[in-house]
């Protein structure tokens, strides 16, 4: 009996030093615990918040798809029900892509919130007061354009600031747009502060590199949340600081109005913000979920505009911006040479003949997308079945810094002053000068050729119903019967819908957040 | 009497279970007689039989035998004595001159109730158990041909649902007792004593015993595992002092898919479709429009073209024989299964190799085994990556394909036919070219082993102590091979690229477990057996991809020679350290108590939630022991009450989950750099611990007619609490992981169950029939935070309801006319024309119907997607050398809602459709529950319970009909038995569901959404048993 006695106990011996084995670290990866510690992790970690600017619902496809799509430039012609019916501003609450837009600007708040929470307090030793701004001004920036886009698509969201720990949080309120818009002129502001100009002389691990974020960008979307808003004037502060102020002399346009959809010539002096794709890195395409090393750093928005045969062919630009273009003659008397790039298009008379490197091959009456195709690229791809492209996405271009200018200077009585900035973009486009060609305008006509200029620079850019809506022009009833001659999508078009609804999933989930107009 | 006994037979079987107990309970017409003759029950052996039944032929004198076997009884010469006991067959014996010290020789019958039953750690006789355990007739499992054993479930015990689809290889769902938990719900398996291990790679034709402990008594031994119910599995082992002994068994057969989709063929795809274009207003597709030249005159039957027959077959090799201190055990086992899909797959193949040994020698006693596989499986090759628009299962495709799209095309890369969204209006996937084109195939091998000794420490004056020690070492590694060469099938399933992913994965898992074994009976009356143990696990799962892109002709697929690779890799470890015990008490056979208690400590937890313990108890009363239990054997041969009330876990979740990490490949280039960045992507659950089960049970056993008859009915009532929920959490928290998990879930589990059998074991005809038939009612508790429902396919899950019910839409019938349209509510802004679908508009933000039908106020509960019961039927049968089986199970009261049956009835988009569509709504043909056509349709399409929507789920499914033909001994010189046997599988399935399998596997929020499940095939098989 005493045998067994002692075997037992030795059997308790040997199960309590079992018990110490159920500690067990994980092999994998960092507790976040433990991080917040390096240098390399601040700015590791404002690196991420970049990455979700290129995931499916944001730019890498659907957010760029589904806003021009709602343009009187652009309409759906796909399978995809989604995109038709997003086109027709009927599309359903639970639609995909409206919840992937919706999601992948969240991440990017919440990757903010992590950094601008955690890198802020540092510790000076190990990250600089210059490198800690660069990268919070990186992390307000991302934010305010995050919360930008999520206002200007579904008006109403929830604005969320603080990381979030607790269950108690996943479950944040509607806030009114007052609240959205303050927020993103906040980050903005703070942005604009905390940034430089350029990263070329910048002192740390980022220097440079193009593709951040810079005071010109935070700058400059700050005017345009402002002109959104209508708030001519402090729209006006911001964008005279290009013209007269500390950001002058900084950007220029570009001669080739081609090299702003291009692989190359990306980050150029006409660029103030873009979302860096480029191929060759990754085996993964990098669609959705939890990112990792071997995704890929291509955009989808090639293969989905581009044309039958080729790509997908989801989206055609509309007759009406098309014979827009053809409205004016440059002073050489050839067609706008901005049609030729955003517009792909069987026109001998201006020796265009060829699509992809190859003889036209689609009906000679038929006109496709080129802005932001491979197409456009000129880089021989005869085909975009692999879904990839490296062209970045220009999210805030000089041009519009002009034309914003213009619109202030319009809206604040100062008409007249308005002609040499529209001027700029015109010349560009080898285009007479309008002071000559429709001199003294009134305030209103100026609206309309602003409203005509914006049309030409900025089809299929993701800006045109951004204007429409905050010109009001759904709800003024000539504007809207001229809506629906341009693109035939607006005859289903319902007071509210102009925006994305909400996503169901989303309102099913949180009892704390509002249905949108568009729901 | 004999006639009386007749007539009482099937009025038993009619009256209700309550009623019959009462009724036998009536002791009113048996008289107690003062014995003259005495003599002694014994078995076989030797051995006494106590509370044998000893009964006068004719009369109503009655007597017991007592612990010696003794008994006495008034009975005189000539008169007949009945004896019967539990375990035995009735024996009968005319008296010719008495004679005291008669020796009365009982032999032991089939019944099960005799039988050892294997439980957690040790075994018990069936008659002393007080919890809910089922033992599976392993022998007649094995007429069902399957790849994997847990297939072999289905129907065969009550109360253990088994749900699986007919792709060769597929791994079927187990779920014992209902929906408890919202996670993984498969059973823990136990094999040969080694808790935790995965029974995919082992051979029906290894297994000795398979157990089913099912309540918290039986299975709270294993605690922290035992939620989902434990399956103990044991295989065969040698026996001593037999010589080799050789056996193979072997089959073969022929699987063919037997239901059939109706389709339309191409002319009236082509009218179809284009009166849907027509309807939209639209121009018709050049495939489908007689007028232009491309009009397309194919008509591909793509069942016929895309289904084949396919084979299956079983080679068993077993060389089994002992000494006089040794046994052992060989097994060699070949599985072949080739599906019934043109293509790569789906195909499974396995080879097992398994050793069984023991040795003793004094008090020690040593055994091993040992068991390798190898296992080839090619599936169908299905892959979301690069089939983009979220299409079905290969099989759905197969269905769906149009009839217009060609199999074959030369002049496309790899010769398959396509279509395009442009010309045929439809991105159709050609299902045969791509199962053709790309391979898909994982490879598995597997070495399990286990070495054991066990000590008899103590046995002497009755008391037995044991001490056992038991080790075991199972590593699978799986390589999982993906190539998708250049292809083209039309323009949107192409790629020019060439793909390969070769991964790997390895499984170890490695176990430590101490018991120690003590049992005595005091006086003769107390009998008492104590269990004490700890045991250890630990697991480690190593996960690798690799992955290569770029390849040139000829291929030749290994990763170095893509042009761009990437690798990932990620390891998970986890243990399991726990102590347990139990106690077995049993007072004259009559009053037995059980009670049990773990603790588990797990590494899935943090520190301060790591532990957890998990307590059982249950009691029984062997009724017909008692003195004043006077119903003849002959009737009730035994009946014991039994209850029991425990706590169970469950902690199969990823590991690490309460701590939140870094994802630190977060990759965003700068200057065409790529950096990778680092931030916390996924939402942590700091908090998670154990789910708990609180399981109460109560039950009888019943043995009836002398040991032909058992019955058992059981109630029980499972509270599953702290159920780790995947919860849905919005988007604007910003984490990738949009459902982590926490301790929030409550899901209440009801249910009787019901198992019965009779068996005739005399003459040349035996049979033996038995069923079981178990109900569930399932109700959500609570699902964490504020109780938001959890949205599935076509399914919500709200508290106090059944989990996933099917939600949507109320169906009011079609629009006849403009004004009804005008009259009724809009529909989610859809442009409504005669024809289409009518929902009824329930609610709107005032709660009161508002003009509007859409999502959010108007979608209500469908119906239950869970069978409300689950039954099984079994005959076997034997007529001299012939016998024959019978196996058929089915479920019953359940809704299904099943994509193949939607994808096929769309009012827009090109894909196929089912003949039905014919017979749709035109403004000729109005008298229909069929909508319009109608390519703009944004209407019809939605979740609800519109005709065909939700179809009737309740089936019976004829599993098997087997005939075989037993040779006699010797036919052959050194050939001791030979069998040769045909059976037919999935013979036929009486159902209403009109796509494939009614038992199909499903996810837990949406039970009763078929995405596309694989049809069973009807296998007709022939095979050959021989031992020498």
């Amino acid at each position: 009996m005493k045998k067994i006695l002692y075997l037992f106990i030795v059997c308790c011996l040997l199960s309590t030093s079992c018990d110490k084995k159920l500690n067990l670290t994980n092999p994998n990866a960092l507790t976040t615990a433990e991080y917040w510690k390096t240098k390399e992790q601040a700015y590791a970690a404002c690196t991420s918040i970049y990455n979700a600017l290129g995931v499916d619902g944001s730019y890498m496809r659907s957010f760029p798809g589904l806003t021009d799509s709602r343009g009187d430039d652009f309409t759906a012609d796909s399978p995809w029900l989604d995109l038709v019916l997003t086109g027709q501003f009927i599309v359903p609450t639970t639609s995909d892509p409206v919840f992937w837009i919706w999601r992948e600007f969240y991440l990017v708040v919440n990757r903010a919130n992590q950094v601008i929470a955690n890198v802020g307090k540092y510790d000076p030793a190990v990250l600089s007061s210059d490198e800690k701004n660069r990268i919070l001004g990186q992390a307000y920036f991302l934010r305010g354009l995050a919360y930008y886009n999520l206002a200007t698509t579904f008006k109403i969201v929830p604005v969320i600031t603080e990381p979030i720990s607790n269950p108690d949080d996943y479950f944040a309120a509607t806030a009114t747009e007052e609240v959205i818009w303050n927020q993103v002129y906040a980050d903005l502001q703070k942005a604009a502060t905390n940034l430089p100009i350029s990263y070329d002389n910048v002192t740390g691990l980022d220097k440079g590199q193009k593709g951040r974020a810079t005071k010109g960008a935070a700058t400059g979307l700050l005017a345009k949340s402002y002109l959104y808003r209508k708030d001519y004037t402090k729209a006006g502060t911001e964008l005279e600081k290009f013209l007269t102020g500390e950001l002058k002399n900084i950007y220029s346009l570009m001669p080739d109005y081609r090299d702003n959809f291009k692989d190359k010539n990306e980050n150029n002096a006409e660029s103030l913000f873009e979302v860096q794709f480029t191929e060759g890195t990754g085996t993964d395409i990098n669609w959705a979920c939890d990112p990792s090393g071997s995704w890929k750093q291509v955009q989808a928005i090639s293969v989905t505009y581009g044309m039958e045969g080729v790509a997908f062919s989801d989206y055609l630009p509309t007759r009406w911006i098309y014979n827009e273009y053809k409205k004016e003659k440059t002073v050489d008397g050839k067609s706008d040479p901005r049609l030729l790039v955003t517009i792909a298009s069987y026109e001998p008379a201006d020796n265009s003949t060829q699509a992809y490197g190859r003889a036209w091959f689609n009906p000679q009456t038929s006109i496709y997308p080129r802005k932001y195709t491979n197409d456009g690229v000129g880089n021989g791809k005869a085909f975009e079945g692999a879904a990839e492209s490296g062209i970045n996405y220009r999210v805030l271009r000089y041009s519009d810094i002009l034309l914003m200018y213009a619109e202030v200077l319009n809206e604040t009585g100062k008409t007249a002053q308005a002609y040499p900035y529209i001027q700029q973009v015109r010349t560009r486009a080898n285009l007479p000068d309008l002071a000559v060609v429709k001199p003294a305008m009134t305030q209103a006509q100026m609206r309309d050729q602003l409203a005509h200029e914006r049309a030409l620079e900025f089809a299929i850019e993701g800006q045109r119903i951004n204007d429409i809506i905050r010109w009001g022009w759904l709800y003024d009833a000539t504007k809207l019967a001229e809506l629906k001659t341009h693109d035939a999508d607006f005859n289903t078009w319902t007071p509210g819908n102009e925006y994305l609804p909400v996503p169901q999933r989303e309102l099913d989930l949180n009892k704390n957040l509002k249905p949108n107009p568009a729901n | 009497m004999k006639k009386e006994k007749h007539a009482f037979l099937p009025m038993l079987t009619r009256m209700p279970v309550p009623f019959l107990l009462l009724l036998l309970l009536l002791p009113g017409h048996l008289i107690f007689a003062q014995g003259s003759l005495k003599g002694y029950v014994k078995d076989k052996d030797g051995k006494p039989v106590a509370g044998a039944t000893i009964t006068v032929k004719g009369k109503r004198i009655n007597a017991v035998s007592g612990e010696d076997g003794a008994f006495s009884i008034n009975a005189r010469t000539g008169e007949t004595l009945l004896v019967s006991s539990v375990g035995f067959d009735a024996y009968e014996l005319k008296l010719g001159s008495i004679t005291n010290g008669l020796n009365i020789q009982l032999t032991t019958n089939v019944n099960i109730l005799s039988d050892v039953v294997v439980v957690g750690y040790g075994t018990q006789k069936k008659k002393d158990l007080t919890g809910s355990i089922s033992s599976i007739n392993i022998n007649d499992t094995k007429k069902y041909s399957a790849s994997d054993l847990s297939q072999l479930l289905q129907g065969r015990a009550p109360g253990v649902a088994v749900n699986s689809d007919g792709q060769p290889g597929a791994i079927p769902n187990v779920r014992i007792r209902g929906f408890s938990t919202f996670g993984g719900a498969e059973p823990f398996y136990v094999v040969d004593g080694v808790p935790g291990t995965t029974i995919r790679d082992f051979s029906p034709n290894d297994i000795e015993t398979m157990t089913v402990l099912k309540d918290a008594s039986a299975a709270a031994i294993y605690g922290a595992a035992a939620a989902n119910g434990v399956i103990i599995i044991t295989t065969k082992l040698g026996k001593k002092n037999t010589a080799l002994k050789v056996n193979y068994n072997g089959y073969y057969g022929y699987d063919k898919v037997w239901q059939r989709q109706k389709v339309t063929d191409r002319v009236q795809y082509q009218t179809l479709n284009n009166e849907s274009r027509v309807n939209a207003g639209k121009p018709l597709f050049p495939a489908n429009d007689p007028a232009n030249p491309g009009y397309v005159k194919i008509n591909t039957d793509w069942q016929k073209e895309g289904l084949k027959t396919g084979n299956r077959q079983n080679h068993n090799i077993g060389l089994s024989g002992g000494g006089a201190n040794n046994t052992y055990n060989l097994s060699l086992d070949y599985f072949d299964n080739k599906g019934t899909y043109v293509g790569n797959g789906p195909d499974y193949k396995r080879y097992i190799a398994r050793i069984n040994t023991t040795a003793e020698k004094g008090i020690l006693k040593v055994g091993e085994f040992f068991n390798y596989t190898h296992s080839h499986e090619n599936s169908l090759t299905f892959r979301d990556d690069i089939l983009l628009g979220g299409i079905p299962p290969l099989i759905g495709t197969l269905v769906v394909a149009i009839p217009t799209m060609p199999v074959y095309d030369p002049a496309n890369l790899n010769g398959f036919g396509g279509s395009s969204s442009e010309f045929n209006g439809a991105n159709s996937l050609n299902g045969i070219g791509i199962n053709s084109i790309l391979r898909n195939y994982t490879d598995v091998d597997r070495t399990f082993a286990n070495v054991y000794a066990e000590l008899r420490l103590l046995n002497n004056n009755g008391h037995n102590v044991r001490f056992k020690t038991s080790l075991s070492y199972d590593k699978t590694t799986a390589r999982d091979f993906i190539w998708q060469p250049a292809f083209y099938l039309g323009k949107f399933f192409s790629s020019d690229i060439a793909r390969l992913n070769d991964n790997s994965r390895v499984y170890t898992k490695a176990s430590i477990e101490n018991t120690l074994n003590y049992d005595k009976t005091f006086a003769g009356k107390h009998a008492v057996e104590v269990l004490v143990g700890q045991s250890y696990r630990y697991g480690d799962a190593l996960l690798r991809e690799s992955r290569a892109e770029g390849f040139t002709t000829p291929y030749y697929p290994v990763i170095s020679n893509g042009q761009t690779r990437s690798a990932k890799g990620s390891e998970f470890v986890n243990s399991l350290s726990s102590y347990f015990g139990r106690v077995n008490y049993s007072f004259n056979d009559r009053y037995l108590l059980s009670a049990s208690l773990r603790r588990d400590g797990s590494s899935r937890f943090s520190p301060s939630n790591k532990f957890g313990y998990f307590p059982a108890a249950s009691i029984g009363w062997k009724l017909s022991n008692e003195s004043f239990w006077k119903v003849p054997a002959s009737i009730v041969s035994s009946l014991k009450l039994r209850g029991s009330y425990g706590k169970l876990g469950n902690q199969e979740i990823a590991d690490y989950q309460f701590q939140g990490i870094i994802n630190s490949g977060v990759p965003y280039t700068f200057n065409g750099v790529n950096y990778l960045g680092g931030i916390q992507t996924q939402v942590a659950s700091p908090n998670i611990q154990w789910e708990t089960k609180a399981i109460t049970n109560a039950g009888f056993d019943a043995v009836l007619l002398s040991g032909h008859f058992d019955l058992s009915a059981e109630y029980y009532m499972a509270k599953s609490t702290n159920l780790l929920v995947q919860f849905p959490i919005p988007a604007s928290t910003g984490f990738e992981n949009l459902a982590p998990v926490a301790n929030l879930g409550a899901v209440n589990n009801s249910g009787v169950e019901i198992s019965a059998g009779y068996h005739k074991t005399k003459g040349p005809f035996t049979f033996d029939v038995s069923a079981n038939l178990s109900t569930v009612k399932n109700k959500v508790i609570a699902l964490g935070g504020s109780n938001n429902p959890v949205y599935g396919a076509g399914s919500r899950t709200v508290i106090n309801r059944e989990i996933g019910e099917h939600y949507g839409f109320v169906y009011e019938g079609l629009f006849q006319t403009q004004a009804e349209i005008t009259a009724h509510a809009k529909q989610f802004g859809a442009t409504l024309a005669p024809g289409d679908v009518k929902y009824k508009d329930i609610s709107g933000p005032n709660g009161k119907p508002d003009g509007v039908v859409d999502e959010a106020y108007d979608r209500v509960p469908l119906g239950s997607g869970i069978p409300a019961f689950n039954y099984g039927f079994s005959f076997t049968a034997a007529y001299k050398r012939f016998d024959a089986s019978v196996f058929a199970s089915g479920s019953g009261k359940f809704l299904i809602n099943s994509r193949m049956y939607r994808d096929l009835h769309h009012s827009a988009g090109a894909l196929n459709y089912s003949t039905d569509m014919l017979n749709r709504w035109t403004p000729t043909h109005t008298n229909t529950d069929i909508p319009r056509l109608n390519d703009d349709d944004v209407n019809n399409f939605k979740d609800s319970n519109r005709p065909g929507w939700l179809q009737n789920g309740t089936y019976l499914r004829i599993n098997t009909v087997s005939l075989g033909y037993a040779f006699r001994e010797n036919i052959i010189k050194g050939l001791n038995s030979a069998r040769i046997y045909a059976t037919v599988q999935n013979l036929y399935s009486f159902q209403h569901y009109q796509q494939y399998n009614p038992d199909f596997t499903s996810g837990v929020f949406n039970p009763g959404f078929d995405f596309g499940s694989y049809p069973k095939p009807r296998t007709i098989m022939v095979g050959v048993q021989v031992s020498f």
